[in-house]
């Protein structure tokens, strides 16, 4: 399991179909390998299944802590969800809640009360029982002030759970979650929360091992003292180097494990993920990986597959500097930007261009009409701003953060600003700290930022522009809209919630301080005969059920890729790909 | 010698502490700090980090928590990868980047230090000049060029190696020749400046006129003279390359230093950057003390007091 390539005999044959493909003359793009007479089939690389049912992929960059109370980013979210399980599961394509370690649940009509049922006989991988007193040990664990959870506030929902964490409660018995017996959990909200089983299965809420943490302290993550409820445990972990994880007989469903094992590198650079991917030492590049410049060229491979992905990248205006206070000037520069342009021309074609602050993929959400580029309706609100013909409007200035990309589109703004709407606009950036330091104090004008879901629902967009928001960083105020938040947070009724919330989009693009750019796409290749790895909407990826495909090529001529690859979904048609810059999601 | 070297180390003392000073104020000064993110963290929650880690104390408090504890070299845990200590962090990287660094050094001193002396002796030839033609090539081509060309050719299109990770011997192969070429190069045009010194001096012509044959003048008599100017460029080669190469482990996927010192000081994190500023500098001093050593070796003219 430990070396990086698997089997010489693979590399003999690839290196002939290589020198072939040399000796033809092929440019990079040319498809390396496995271009077989009989299919027309290409393929990205080596596509020779493991010897091993073991998966090997790119986690991203290396985690920055991965126990579940604390966890933050994407990458620490892969190995808690590999490690442990939680109540409900996410459906690998749909990412709606399955029943995990709780197998049925009640709500009150009221949508207040949550009764969860354990799975009878579910164990830890140490073999103590799993118990509702778990989770709630380990809820209550997030939210206890002197830990200083990152995320505590996914727990929000539960009754009186932000008050204890803020300290205005100081018994944790008022907080909303009572284990009625060994195998019953029941929670209480403060307020109907639709999507509140979607956040049962975030990693936030993943269960932890008490008795670990009791004899281990901190160190109870490592390799050893580590202990698990999910499919897979911990084997071995070498930081920046590799992650080990084998199959936990303990899980419920062990039967249908079919992995023995998965080894996860951190690699954080996307040339050398693409590199290895190729090489056929890792059968899964995920997304955000695919070095951007190459999607254009990756989209004939069958195993490349793009689709939405929840996120949006946007600027964010600050009204508190004159003269960008005046909504008609927030509306003109909106007006004034090419979405199509920088989407397609700029970048490719590999994003979506979007002119809505919240992203495709809600069933039954409808989007309010979104910004479309209109010059002369521009120069029209810019008039009515005061300033006619960009007369008397004081330079701005776009600030970005130290990136290729974001210099690119933030060049594409300037011109299309200078060319519209006459006014003076310069570029500038800032690496990381400085820039965070910047956004959040609000030193800037115009602010590149994104967005990225937390889980499917409009909400997890929208919520954080309401007034004193940590992360509104515009300066923006509205009583209407805050108004309108805090509606549909009390609304049971779907259909009405998502129309308060409509209207509340409608609101934040009016008169708000947010100008989006496009709209982030998945870009991922999964080798074929990985089976049960799915495009979805988060970029979650449920690895329990995955499995190595040894007969995938004649599978694969029996039934044409799209039968054997699994549900039509997995290519999204004509939806553009883009990159959601790594540089956004490994912070 | 005995008094040099502990005058030496009693001088790391001050030296130390002044690096020590000027990097925690120097990071402090810096904007933003380490509890940012795109999401923003709440409130109540960055107030209990900082408490925490003592960030809500006066500066000069901290500052003063700060050396006591650098003096028991515990820098305390990561900010951003909290379940770790910056010793433990430190002391997992460094065994990859010696063995990284140590193959690097050792490869271009074995080939640079040949390409030299070849240089020197035939000075103004066509092989001088193919010599130091490849060189001047291996200074000016950037390692970010070089891996990537390495990578395509050896790996993806040969097979020969892998084209990342740090797994296996044969892994090695290509971050070495990456690190080593800038090194190798630079240690070459060294030797031959250094070789041609010395063999225009009275002493080799003495040599000569002794009738001793052109291999014992150069390789007995010039060459350890004339590889001073190499050895006091190890010594913080060494540093350096123990140091870790962001550039090349970022190329091939390696687990070493150079991305835990560039990052720590873009995330702010503020134990981590300290630690491994002071690491470097001890480390580089305590180099700096064994070139010294050496030269008292090799040029009997040097004496250490």
């Amino acid at each position: 399991m430990t070396r990086a390539h698997r089997a010489p005999r693979r590399r003999i044959q690839l290196s002939l179909a290589l020198l072939l493909a040399l000796v033809a003359g092929c440019a990079p793009a040319s498809p390396p390998a496995a271009r077989t007479a009989a299919s027309e089939a290409r393929y990205f690389g080596d596509v020779t299944p493991p010897a091993d049912d073991v998966l090997r992929f790119n986690l991203g960059a290396e985690p920055e802590i991965y126990d579940p109370s604390f966890a933050a980013g994407q990458p620490d979210g892969r190995v808690c969800r590999i490690l442990f399980e939680g109540l409900t599961r996410e459906d690998p394509q749909t990412l709606a809640p399955r029943p995990g370690q709780a197998y049925r649940w009640e709500v009150s009509p009221d949508g207040l009360t949550y009764t969860f049922h354990l799975r009878p006989g579910i164990r830890w991988s140490d073999g103590t029982p799993v118990t509702a007193d778990d989770f709630r040990w380990s809820w209550l664990r997030v939210l206890k002030p002197e830990n200083a959870a990152r995320y505590s506030g996914l727990l929000a929902p539960i009754r009186n759970a932000v008050a204890y964490n803020q300290r205005e409660i100081p018994d944790s018995n008022a907080v909303g979650i009572v284990a009625r017996d060994d195998s019953t959990l029941i929670v209480t909200l403060g307020e109907p929360t639709a999507y509140f089983l979607y956040l049962t299965q975030f990693y936030t809420y993943l269960p932890v091992p008490r008795q670990a943490i009791a004899r281990h302290g901190d160190r109870w993550t490592r390799p050893g003292n580590i202990v698990s409820n999910g499919a897979f445990t911990l084997r071995q972990w070498r930081q920046n180097n590799r992650f080990e994880f084998a199959k936990n007989p303990r899980y419920w469903d062990a039967a249908h494990v079919r992995l023995a094992g998965m080894v996860a590198y951190p690699i954080d650079d996307l040339n050398t993920s693409t590199n290895l991917y190729k090489a056929g030492v890792i059968d899964w590049n995920p997304s955000g990986y695919v070095p951007s410049q190459f999607i254009p060229y990756m989209r004939d491979y069958r195993d490349f597959r793009h689709g939405s992905y929840q996120g949006v990248y946007y600027y964010s205006i600050n009204v508190t500097r004159p003269p960008l206070d005046n909504v008609w000037v927030r509306r003109a520069l909106n007006l004034a930007v090419d979405r199509d342009a920088i989407a397609n021309d700029l970048l490719k074609g590999s994003r979506e261009p979007w002119g809505n602050m919240t992203p495709t993929g809600y069933p039954g959400y409808e989007h309010p009409p979104g910004y479309r580029y209109d010059p002369a309706k521009a120069r029209e609100c810019l008039a009515k701003a005061g300033y006619p013909d960009g007369r008397g409007f004081r330079k701005i200035s776009i600030l970005f953060n130290t990136s290729e990309d974001h210099r690119r589109i933030a060049e594409a703004i300037q011109a299309m600003w200078k060319n519209t709407l006459h006014i003076q606009v310069e570029l500038t950036n800032q690496e990381w700290g400085s820039f965070m330091g910047a956004v959040t104090g609000l030193q800037y004008d115009v602010a590149r930022r994104s967005w990225i879901g937390d889980y499917l629902d409009p909400n997890t967009f929208l919520s954080c522009w309401i007034t004193g928001d940590g992360n509104n960083r515009s300066g923006w105020s509205s009583r209407r809209y805050d108004g309108l938040i805090r509606a549909a947070a009390r609304e049971v009724d779907p259909a009405r919630r998502f129309g308060i919330l409509r209207e509340a989009e409608a609101l934040l693009l009016e008169d708000g301080p947010t100008l989006p750019v496009y709209h982030y796409s998945t870009n991922e290749l999964v080798k074929p005969y990985v089976r049960g790895i799915y495009q979805t909407a988060l970029d979650i990826h449920p690895l329990t059920y995955v499995w190595i495909d040894r007969d995938w090529r004649s599978r694969e001529a029996a039934h044409g890729p799209a039968a054997a690859a699994g549900p039509e979904r997995e290519r999204v048609a004509g939806g553009p790909a883009g990159e959601a810059g790594a540089a956004d999601r490994s912070r | 010698m005995v008094t040099f070297l502990v005058r030496r180390l009693l001088l790391m003392v001050p030296t130390l502490w002044a690096i020590a000073t000027l990097a925690f104020f120097l990071v402090r000064g810096a904007p933003g700090g380490p509890f940012q993110s795109e999401k923003e963290i709440p409130a109540s929650v960055k107030a209990q980090l900082m408490h925490k880690y003592g960030l809500d104390q006066p500066l000069h408090v901290q500052y003063l928590r700060f050396l006591s504890s650098a003096a028991r070299l515990d820098f305390g845990p990561s900010y951003k990868f909290p379940s770790r200590q910056v010793r433990e962090i430190i002391a997992e990287a460094l065994p990859v980047s010696l063995e990284l660094g140590g193959w690097a050094l050792l490869l271009s001193i074995v080939v640079g230090v040949p390409i030299g002396i070849f240089a020197a002796v035939r000075q103004n030839t066509a092989g001088d000049f193919a010599a130091m033609g490849i060189a001047l090539a291996g200074v000016s081509i950037p390692n970010f060029v070089l891996g990537p060309v390495l990578v395509l050719g050896f790996s993806l299109s040969l097979f020969l190696f892998p084209p990342a990770l740090w797994e296996g011997p044969q892994s090695r192969v290509l971050p070495v020749v990456t690190l080593a070429t800038a090194y190798v190069a630079y240690i070459a045009r060294l030797t031959r400046a250094g070789m041609l010194e010395v063999l225009r001096q009275d002493f080799t012509r003495t040599a000569r006129a002794k009738g001793l044959s052109e291999n014992v003048v150069v390789f007995k008599h010039a060459l350890k003279l004339g590889i001073l100017p190499v050895v006091s460029y190890i010594g913080p080669a060494a540093a350096r390359v123990m140091m870790g190469s962001i550039v090349v482990e970022t190329i091939f996927s390696v687990p070493g230093m150079g991305r835990y010192l560039v990052n720590a000081a873009f995330n702010r994190d503020y134990t981590l950057v300290l630690g491994e500023v002071l690491f470097y500098a001890a480390l580089l001093m305590a180099l700096n003390l064994l070139v010294d050593v050496a030269y008292t070796w090799l040029d009997p003219r040097v004496e250490l007091a």
